[in-house]
């Protein structure tokens, strides 16, 4: 093992191999240029395993390149081949012989690693092959890299400042025309909180998407009056456009797209494989419609220009199936992901606002469709074709306006919902059922005998004080505070009183709201006095000795205060609720005791224990008010039951276990600062419409559903993401286009009533190799952990975990059977697009959620995150990130903040190491034996683990270690709009166990380690063709 | 001519004008001083036999101070106490108890008995007695009183302004020792938790919901073991339970009721932000009040922290409850408050629901032993017809007045936290006992007190009141309190016989209470009076009848039976009773109406039952029920020659021409150069005559040659300062002039002598009454031709 390792940290090979590539961004590099992989033909995976490109490999090693790494086209020798075993299923766990796809292959020791210099250094930046049958193949049929781009995504000139490169094509914004007011994403002051907060972009750090700059003109739009927006056109308004798209060509040298600069120099050979001429024509003539979009996880900048962000938008496939068998048969899934107020990169245009009066926005008049660019305006401007049902709409005399030569109207581009993928609207009087609601806080806080003690209490309070600053400035802001123990204590902050009226409300079967007035005040009428008041909560309870904690009734209370307004509910439980209204019991431990009734209802624990909670949660939803848990615990608090109300009101649950006095309260001040500060909108509704062709079957996230077309969102907010998936009801012409469109009516934090609406449009195809090779990984992905988590509470973890291995499976076989050459008949061949599925899906089943054991609040808490995660966290969720800690002195400052990720494999961790993995939640740092004391030292401030809390203050000390590990862990709180809750995870302590089990690549008592799955992958495949 | 009605009328004024102690040293009053033996002619009495006493009235009056021992009891069943007219062997060292004839030893530490040493219960003139009932050493110190205020905030912000003034002035009257509470309501109850330091803190219960006891003492974390984390109630040995009070359940004490040395501070920042109630009222709307849930609140909380010790909740109303448990009127202004009529109609939807509540509330009341006294101030009605029976049971006081600002409120409120002379004395939680002489049976107790139902061989079949008992509950009394017990006479076989009958009878009153000093004391009352034998012997009954008493006892009764007996003809039962007893005890020959005369112990009762027809308690339409439900409580609660007031008020005259005196309770006694001042009880009024009125205009009484006249306006106004102050309720003082519109206040009251009929032989500046009432003149001709028919 040693030489493999020291061959594989050979900084030769490090710097142009990625060897342990950063998984999330080797999969965004590669879906960021248009992929134009042909299904037979596709690129070998980057080496997530962090070995050599299985094209060099021997013929006779055949197996463990399928076992390994998706195989190249062509492939290699017999699949009965005999070659050896890979050293990593060797040894003590080395599968029983029954379970060797081939059996009697010899195993020699170290082979694997033993030849795989020569691929090395042929290796595409991606690991991608560089065998010559692969080149021969995937030669471009054009010089230079193919602008097969979508052309919504722009991407920034390599270094210029971003937006200043991005000429606007038109003096300035039309008069109808308002900007958005940004976010209001104010730098941190304290450095604990650094994190938070939009991302920021520094200039050396964005790898530019590549792509066209704004300024690079179409030949095909020779039309001299149509401004250079690149493609930004509806196809139907295409009509000069003919031919092949012209590629490559004109792209400045500058601009050469650069795909993650970690992992692709500018100086490696282009990225792009190239397309191949067979499967040119499946771009179609709109060379920006159908392509991939640029994947969650990585860094790209948008240019608006029909289509949407994918970052608000994103469909599992960037081709619509013409059929629904069609899609049955690709065994993937049809859904989309809509994250509406996903955060901007900053150097994008904001979203356009535009107000048409009192005549409101322009609508289809059949299906209700909001006016977009994709609809067709003919007639000389005078009627209009819904892009979505079809119906021909007359234009208003208002909205006349003749259409120019292209076809398009004149004022299209001035026009932000002519032009533009996303627009907001003003809302007239008829969205309006009463008055924007004001934006109302309501703080309800766990004053229990156990909060008091754990130090919740005081954590909350401080958490709430230091949070009040960022309020939405202005008098619509309100606030209210309640604390609870088996009562509930309301306050009243009036000014006039001279200190504030604490107002009980002991009935807690049957609550009330004790004032009319007075519990919700402007939070600038009543500051100070909330000040002081937060202040002294935790000592005027100090002596509680009360032990029962009355969530639901609190909740219940609070929500009666809010009632007239709605708004949100920002709860602080530190215990079981026992009490009162909604009360739960320790259904932990029947759970256990009952262990013989066996695992088989092991899952009803994870449902919720009675539809209480649902109820008022359906109550509070209907009257906008959004409810946000943080469960600051030390013991079993039935996430499974609470997470129902925040799931139900469009909020989340925060979860702190174990509460820790000394390492939590930074994580919580930074949760709720976010929680108030992010974008957001409130009470809103959405509805997402399709074109004929498809509908919505479902609507999955954190909202609160009456009708079935509808979704009520007491609160959304930029990191709440809301699944909707589709089925087929008619089919489509091929190359006729499938729309979406997400309409959001929400009210600002500032009170104005407005519509957003998102729209996409997709090319639909009747050919399957299409729909992989468009297929979108991370959505897909994302789909597939939903859906695993929706089905936890309602099956065994086996059923479960047996449904993810089987949608992994089924993809691939139906890849295997209709795309792939039969000449590879005995090989696992991967779509180029999903080469990473088998991977992800097994540390899916190795997850949290889904792993055996753990206990049932962690599997909760995982599965209610899940069901609003942004497609750009569930992957790290499931598959997380690794890097080196002890080593960051020896990168240089020009060297991108976070390192290359490791492979989560065992084999990675040095015994002299530091290593911190993360999840976006979580961040667990695993220090080894063998570590240097003094790097010790330098990090943590201590020089031996012995004694040290297992949560961790990350603090600053005066060293470059302290302060590189400092800058990557803020880093990465700051991509992940997330605290890391850190770990310390020790050898020889359950930490340790625990870290150990995250790496997913690796054997554990409970799941294969990734060349086993692969070999189950293909073993099921094979059984299933024959 | 004494049968004359102007001859009765003539000792009017002489004996309204009361002796010194009209109730004598025992504060008892019979109606018959003398008893017939037989049930028969009991009944030929008309008259009932009862008798009224005050339990506790003031101890000035004692003969003795408090003996510092416990009473000697007979054995039971009698269980008498020692007492003068028990016979003493002094040599046996025995005692023989007059009412049940038992032989007693006397206990060894009465060893040194004698003739010459006894002990001062066997005084002749400690027929009432006084004894301290001192614990078991090391008993806790005395009990501080408890007084749990419960304040309205549904009123505007002026009579807000006026309670808050008052309880400040309470408050500052308080003894420093008493615990405190405060609940204020409006559209929900807020508890106030005064030993809370660090800011106001409130249990707020809605007003909606009827809670229980129980729940209450959950949700204020007062319950014992019912919840977990609140420490289980366990009982320590060695700690002593204090009248049922459990040591540990009095932790609640010092979170909602503080001594008002430590609280002072609290309450008043408290009364400083107390606010009207902050719900909106609809327009259209009575404001939400949660009257009934504010006092089950206060209830509750009682009975958690002080069970079985003195407490009042001391309830200020400003208007009535529309919401929750005991509501008296929706809220809905188109729909008035109940009126009589209504009542009659039955068409009071809320009553029957609403007198059920207060009646659930008056027994935990009484069970904890607490009072509720109600300060009503609005000018509409609250609901005291309602919650009568909660406030009688307890013994609570009650006041009714237009505003908190007025001074019947402002007055009465301050004087139930004042020492000293003018000091109610109020006590708390007594027990009243009677026990007496074989042969009479008690029928019941109509006054502020409820039945123990201590049943025995005492009791009467017939009931009155409060009846099926010998003991009773007296959640509060004071030293006004009075109690009115009917008795029957039911002669056993044995006593029947010549020979062992006892000429005298024995009565015995024992009243145990909470001193507002805290101690626990037993008062004792015996009295004795003669039986009168055979039917024939009207002399000795006539001899002992107590008009004024019978007069006020009858009252008491007729009000009972108005209230419990559907369609009760109160004036016409009162003339039969009336002619009857005129037939029965009457002079006149058959037949003979001008013949009839009338013994001067009954010779004021024909004009008593005239006005007491006239009266507020048999008038009932012309009150509100709030207020026929406060004059009646009043009436069974106070002293004979109080409620005697009430019935037939006393009218003075001041003039140049002679010195105050009082004159005829008529309309003929009004004069344009007299101040007349009539006392009804519940007000006071003075009257000027026209000329005193227009030499008052002018302001001579300013001018130094009119001294006199400066005089004669201050004589009437010091007069009614002596009574008001005297009274509690404080009465309301009325100034007005003749034909003035306030001169209502008077005319009422007089007799119609003179009315619009017979305006042509009115004397000059004389008065006449609008109404078609008949005078005294001829209620009484009636009144002697029917009492003399055959």
């Amino acid at each position: 093992h040693k030489t493999v390792l020291s061959a594989l940290s050979c900084p030769a090979c490090s710097r142009q191999i990625p060897i342990f590539p950063s998984i999330p961004v080797v999969a965004a590099s590669m879906s960021r240029p248009p992929p134009p992989f042909t299904p037979q033909n596709p690129t070998p995976a980057p080496r997530p395993g962090g070995q050599s490109p299985s094209s060099t490999l021997p013929a006779s090693f055949s197996n463990l390149q399928i076992s390994r790494a998706p195989p190249p086209f062509a492939s290699v020798g017999p699949p009965q081949g005999d070659g050896p075993v890979p050293s990593s299923i060797r040894g003590p766990q080395a599968p029983p012989p029954g379970a060797r796809p081939f059996p009697g292959s010899p195993s020699p020791p170290g082979s694997l690693f033993a030849c795989p210099a020569p691929s090395v250094q042929q290796s595409p930046p991606f690991g991608a092959p560089p065998a010559a049958q692969s080149l021969q193949q995937q030669r471009p049929p054009f010089n230079g890299p193919p602008p097969v781009l979508p052309a919504q995504v722009q991407r920034a000139p390599f270094g210029g400042p971003p937006a200043a490169s991005q000429p606007l094509p038109y003096g300035g914004p039309p008069a109808a025309v308002s900007q958005l007011a940004p976010f209001g994403v104010s730098p941190v002051a304290a450095a604990q909180s650094a994190p938070l907060g939009a991302p920021r972009y520094s200039a050396a750090q964005p790898p530019q998407f590549s792509g066209l700059s704004g300024a690079v003109s179409r030949p095909s739009y020779s039309g001299g009056s149509i401004p250079p927006f690149g493609a930004a056109r509806a196809p139907s308004q295409q009509g000069p456009y003919g031919g092949p798209p012209q590629f490559g060509g004109e792209r400045p040298g500058l601009q050469t797209p650069l795909f993650g600069a970690q992992t692709a120099p500018a100086s490696q050979p282009p990225p792009f494989m190239g397309v191949r001429g067979a499967n040119a024509p499946a771009f179609g003539p709109p060379g920006w419609q159908g392509q991939t979009r640029p994947a969650a996880s990585s860094e790209f900048i948008v240019k608006d220009t029909g289509n949407c962000s994918p970052r608000l938008m994103r469909c599992t496939m960037n081709q619509i199936p013409c059929t629904g068998d069609l899609l049955t048969t690709s065994g993937m899934p049809l859904a989309i992901m809509v994250q509406p107020f996903a955060l901007p990169h900053p150097s994008e245009e904001a979203i356009q606002l535009v107000d048409f009066g009192e005549m409101g926005p322009i609508r289809c008049s059949r299906c209700k469709a909001y006016i977009n660019p994709f609809m067709r305006f003919v007639d000389q401007g005078k009627i209009f074709i819904c892009n979505l049902c079809g119906f021909s709409n007359d234009t208003p005399r208002e909205y006349l306006c003749n259409l120019g030569p292209d076809g398009r109207r004149r004022d299209a581009d001035d026009r932000p919902e002519l032009c533009r993928g996303t627009v907001e609207f003003i809302a007239t009087k008829e969205f309006l059922v009463r008055e924007p609601m004001p934006a109302v806080y309501f703080f309800l806080v766990d004053v229990s005998m156990n909060a008091i003690q754990t130090g919740a209490t005081a954590a909350a309070c401080s958490a709430i004080s230091q949070s009040l600053s960022d309020l939405p400035e202005g008098p619509r802001t309100m606030v209210g505070i309640a604390t609870f123990d088996s009562t509930i204590h309301f306050y009243s902050l009036k000014r006039a009183q001279q200190q504030p009226l604490m107002l009980i409300v002991p009935d807690i079967q049957d609550v009330y709201t004790p004032l009319q007035m007075d519990l919700i005040l402007p939070v600038s009428e009543c500051r100070d006095s909330l000040e002081q008041l937060l202040e002294s909560i935790p000592s005027m309870f100090e002596n509680n000795r009360v032990a029962d904690s009355a969530f639901g009734a609190a909740m219940k209370a609070g929500f009666l205060a809010m009632k007239p307004t709605g708004g949100k509910l920002l709860v602080f439980q530190s215990v079981l609720p026992s009490v009162g209204t909604g009360s739960l019991s320790a259904r932990e431990t029947e759970g256990r005791s009952n262990i013989s009734s066996g695992d088989k209802e092991a899952h009803k624990l994870l449902q919720p224990v009675d539809k209480t909670l649902k109820t008022m949660a359906l109550e509070f939803a209907e009257y906008q008010v959004c409810v946000d848990v943080f469960l600051t615990t030390q013991s079993y608090t039935d996430v499974a039951s609470i997470s129902v109300v925040p799931s139900t009101t469009g909020g989340r649950v925060y979860y702190y276990f174990p509460f820790s006095a000394l390492s939590d309260p930074a994580k919580l001040f930074n949760d709720l600062r976010w929680n108030i500060t992010r974008p957001q909108g409130l009470e809103a509704v959405m509805r997402v419409r399709c074109s004929q062709g498809l509908q919505v079957q479902d609507y999955s996230g954190n909202f609160c559903k009456r009708v079935p077309t509808d979704i009520d969102l007491p609160a959304i907010d930029s990191d709440k993401t809301i699944m909707v998936s589709f089925k087929h009801d008619d089919k489509f012409q091929e190359n006729s286009e499938c729309g979406f469109q997400c309409a959001l009516l929400y009210t600002t934090v500032y009170g104005q009533r407005r519509i957003r609406v998102i729209n996409i449009s997709l090319p639909c195809t009747s050919m399957l190799s299409n729909l992989f090779r468009c297929a979108d990984l991370e959505a897909q992905f994302t789909y597939v952990v939903k859906q695993a988590a929706n089905g936890i509470p309602s099956s065994s973890l086996s059923q479960v975990r047996d449904q993810v291995t089987s949608t992994c499976i089924n993809i691939l076989q139906s890849y295997r059977q209709y795309c792939a050459s039969v000449s590879s008949s005995g090989q696992l061949i991967l779509p180029e697009a999903l080469k990473l599925l088998p991977l992800y899906t097994l540390a899916l089943t190795k997850s949290i959620g889904l792993r055996n054991d753990g206990r049932l609040d962690d599997r909760s808490y995982w599965v209610s995150i899940v069901s609003s995660v942004s497609v750009s966290l569930a992957v790290p969720l499931v598959f997380p990130r690794m890097i080196a800690l002890h080593d960051l002195t020896s990168r240089d400052d020009e060297d991108p903040l976070i390192p290359n990720p490791l492979t989560l494999n065992s084999e990675n961790i040095q015994d002299n190491g530091i290593y911190l993995l993360e999840n976006g939640e979580d961040g667990f740092i695993h220090v080894r034996n063998a570590v240097n004391p003094a790097t010790l030292e330098q990090i943590f401030g201590f020089s031996s683990l012995a004694g040290a809390p297992n949560l961790l203050v990350l603090e600053q000390f005066d060293n470059v270690l302290s302060r590189k590990v400092n800058e990557v862990v803020n880093e990465i709180r700051r991509q992940r709009c997330s605290y890391l809750r850190l770990r310390l995870c020790q050898k020889g302590d359950p930490s340790g166990d625990f870290f150990r089990s995250l790496l997913v690549e690796d054997k554990a008592p409970g799941g294969l380690s990734y060349v086993e799955f692969l070999v189950h992958v293909h073993r099921q495949i094979q059984s299933k063709m024959t | 001519d004494s049968c004359s009605p102007r001859s009765i009328m003539a000792a009017d004024p002489s004996a309204a004008a009361a002796p010194a102690d009209p109730d004598g040293p025992d504060a008892v009053r019979f109606t018959w001083n003398a008893w017939p033996r037989s049930k028969v002619e009991a009944s030929r009495c008309v008259v009932p036999l009862a008798v009224a006493i005050s339990p506790v009235r003031s101890p000035e009056s004692l003969a003795s101070p408090p003996l510092p021992y416990p009473p000697l009891r007979c054995k039971p069943p009698c269980s008498a106490l020692l007492n003068p007219f028990a016979r003493v062997d002094f040599a046996a060292k025995i005692w023989i108890c007059p009412l049940c004839f038992s032989r007693n030893h006397f206990p060894p530490h009465y060893a040194g008995i004698s003739e010459n040493n006894v002990p001062a219960e066997l005084f002749t003139q400690c027929s009432t007695v006084e004894y301290l009932v001192a614990g078991p050493p090391g008993s806790p110190a005395p009990l501080p009183p408890v007084f749990l205020f419960v304040i309205d905030t549904c009123v505007i912000e002026e009579e807000l302004e006026y309670v808050k003034l008052s309880m400040r002035k309470a408050v500052a009257l308080l003894p420093e020792h008493a615990l405190v509470g405060l609940v204020t309501f409006g559209t929900q109850v807020h508890l106030h938790e005064l030993g809370f330091s660090e800011l106001s803190k409130i249990y707020v219960f809605r007003g909606s919901k009827e809670i229980s006891k129980e729940q209450i003492l959950d949700q204020l974390g007062l319950s014992g073991g019912g919840r977990p984390g609140f420490p289980k109630m366990t009982q320590q040995p060695g700690v002593q339970q204090v009248n049922g009070m459990h040591p540990l359940v009095t932790t609640g004490v010092n979170r909602f009721l503080l001594p008002v040395s430590e609280c002072e501070c609290t309450l008043s920042t408290l009364l400083d932000e107390l606010q009207p109630d902050q719900w909106p009222v609809e327009a259209g709307n009575r404001a939400i009040r949660c009257t009934g849930v504010a006092l089950n609140v206060a209830a509750g909380l009682l009975g958690a922290c002080v069970p079985g010790t003195g407490a009042r909740i001391i309830a200020l109303l400003g208007g009535p409850c529309t919401e929750g448990p005991g509501v008296i009127v929706s809220k809905d202004l188109s729909e008035p408050v109940r009126s009589h009529k209504d009542l009659d109609k039955d068409a009071a939807p809320h009553f029957q629901k609403a007198v059920k509540f207060y009646d659930g509330l008056a027994k935990q009341l009484v069970s904890q032993g607490h009072v509720l006294d109600v300060f009503a101030s609005a000018l509409d009605q609250v609901g005291l017809a309602e919650m009568k029976l909660a406030i009688e049971r307890t013994g609570g006081l009650v006041v009714l007045s237009e505003s908190f600002g007025h001074s019947v409120f402002k007055d009465s409120f301050k004087r139930i936290f004042e020492g000293g002379e003018h000091s109610l004395g109020l006590s708390f939680n007594g027990t009243f006992e009677i026990n007496c002489s074989k042969d009479i049976k008690v029928q019941g107790v109509i006054g502020p007190c409820t039945s123990l139902e201590k049943k025995g061989a005492l009791c009467a079949d017939t009931i009155v009141g409060q009846g099926n008992t010998t003991a009773w509950k007296m959640c509060g009394l004071d030293r006004n309190t009075s109690l009115t017990v009917f008795f029957d006479v039911s002669p056993s076989e044995r006593s029947g016989q010549p020979g062992h009958q006892n000429p005298d009878l024995y009565i015995q009153f024992v009243t145990s209470y909470q001193h507002p000093e805290g101690q626990m004391r037993i008062r004792a009352t015996t009295v004795s009076r003669k039986w009168v034998d055979g039917s024939t012997n009207t002399e000795e009954l006539v001899e002992g009848f107590d008009q004024e008493t019978a007069a006020v006892v009858l009252a008491r009764y007729i009000s009972l039976k108005m209230e419990i007996e559907e369609e009760f003809d109160a004036t016409r039962w009162l003339d039969r009773s009336l002619i009857r007893l005129c037939s029965r005890f009457g002079d006149y020959r058959k037949d003979d109406p001008s013949s009839f005369s009338l013994h001067s112990n009954f010779s004021l009762f024909p004009q008593f039952m005239f006005n007491l027809r006239r009266s507020q308690f048999v008038q009932v339409f012309n009150n509100s029920p709030d207020e026929t439900a406060y004059f009646r409580m009043l009436l069974n609660r106070e002293s004979i020659t109080n409620s005697v007031a009430m019935i037939q008020p006393s009218l003075i005259s001041f003039s140049f021409d002679s010195p105050p005196s009082p004159v005829f309770l008529d309309v003929a006694s009004i004069a344009v150069d007299r101040i007349l001042l009539l006392d009804a009880y519940f007000s006071v009024v003075i009257f000027h005559g026209m000329t005193i009125a227009q030499w008052r205009n002018m302001c001579y009484q300013n001018q130094p040659e009119h001294q006199q006249f400066a005089q004669l306006l201050q004589a009437p106004q010091e007069e009614a300062q002596v009574i008001i102050n005297g009274r509690f309720p404080v009465p309301r003082l009325v100034v007005c002039d003749q034909h003035g519109s306030q001169a209502r206040f008077l005319l009422a009251k007089l007799n119609p002598s003179a009315t619009y009929n017979s305006a042509h032989d009115v004397p000059p500046g004389s008065d006449i009454i609008f109404t078609d009432d008949v005078s005294f003149q001829v209620f009484c001709e009636h009144l002697q031709r029917l009492a003399v028919q055959s």
